[in-house]
């Protein structure tokens, strides 16, 4: 019978050769979709989803079992992508650095700049374009509301466990959640 | 219907997440209130739309994204191990903590010298020691100077000639 990921976890706390790899195998496209869609920057969603697994080895001792192994590894990986987020915020302020700037003279990196896929054929062309600008606002929400949002509307995690993830309160992610998705709606406009 | 509108309750409506008292509160305020469920069905469809169009990550090489973590896993695991056997040596870890503690004694002010000895420093520089006070009265001293060059001026014709001029 296949382990369950607790398992795998209390393996990986005792050192038993094989577990983490498991684990990995496991969570490496969760990890690394979850970083990249807060991150939107594909070296720094590697690095930051390996750096969740390192501390998930350094830390699976500590893992209780109160909440489920995911909810517990999202919340440290979500920590190394707001983590990254105040680094790369601060050294940007430091260099003077202006993203205006950057998009002017930098080429875009056409496969994180591609609009999302929509297939739908029963909606009209100009919905379509909104649709797929939908995921560019929320990329310029707030990082705890675009995690949320990531977190809710994209990997389908219940308010809980994004409170546990953020380590905000329940009401709180229900208001980042409110915001989130009404700055969205105004934006779009209403007939999404 | 209450007149307080529920829209922070309305996301985990949609998700299907309340239950119990919270649950019908919502729903007898669902039912009354065109407005709040005008906003339900906008976030609903708005929600759909979020989990139906969300960009796919850029591929990457699974392969050479564990090979690389195990690579980094093993050099955290190293340096710590490193480190940690280090430390635990008994040997140079007293002498590191009596180097520290003699660097320390010796960086304060005061540090490793006998009571009631001089300081070091104003044996070095007696000179320096005793004109400190001088500092303090610098605009003074500054025009002293002024002064000096003048007398020096008014009395060119009675210097000494250099030699070779």
């Amino acid at each position: 019978m296949e382990s369950s990921d607790e398992q795998l976890c209390r393996a990986v706390a005792g050192r038993e050769p094989g577990a983490f790899e498991l684990l990995v195998e496991r969570y490496q496209e969760r990890a690394y979709r979850i970083a990249w869609s807060v991150l939107r920057d594909r070296e720094e969603a590697r690095d930051c989803s390996q750096e969740a697994f390192l501390r998930l080895h350094e830390s699976a001792g500590s893992f209780a079992g109160q909440a489920k192994f995911s909810t517990w590894f999202y919340r440290i990986l979500v920590n190394c992508c707001l983590d990254q987020q105040r680094r790369r915020r601060r050294w940007r302020r430091l260099v003077g650095w202006r993203e205006r700037h950057d998009a002017e003279h930098e080429e875009p990196d056409p496969v994180e700049q591609a609009p999302a896929p929509f297939t739908d054929p029963g909606e009209s062309v100009d919905t379509e374009r909104r649709l797929s600008r939908m995921w560019a606002l929320v990329d310029e929400l707030s990082p705890q509301q675009r995690a949320a949002v990531t977190l809710s509307c994209r990997e389908g995690l219940a308010t809980k466990d994004i409170a546990v993830v953020l380590n905000l309160s329940e009401a709180t992610v229900r208001v980042h959640l409110h915001r989130a998705l009404s700055t969205l709606r105004r934006r779009l406009g209403d007939e999404t | 219907m209450s007149d307080v509108h529920v829209d922070e309750l309305l996301i985990d409506h949609v998700r299907g997440e309340l239950e119990g008292a919270e649950l019908r509160r919502v729903d007898a305020h669902l039912a009354a209130c065109a407005q709040c469920r005008a906003t339900r069905e906008r976030f609903a469809h708005l929600m759909a739309a979020l989990a139906r169009t969300a960009p796919p990550a850029p591929p990457i090489h699974w392969g050479a994204y564990r090979a690389q973590l195990r690579e980094r896993l093993e050099r955290r695991g190293a340096r710590g191990s490193v480190i940690w056997a280090w430390l635990v040596r008994p040997v140079p870890a007293l002498v590191a903590a009596a180097l520290v503690a003699v660097l320390m004694l010796a960086g304060l002010p005061g540090g490793l010298r006998a009571p009631g000895a001089p300081d070091p420093l104003a044996l070095d520089h007696p000179g320096l020691a005793s004109h400190l006070d001088m500092i303090a009265r610098l605009d003074v001293v500054q025009q002293l100077d002024l002064l000096e060059d003048w007398n020096v001026i008014g009395e060119l014709d009675e210097l000494p000639e250099h030699r070779g001029s």
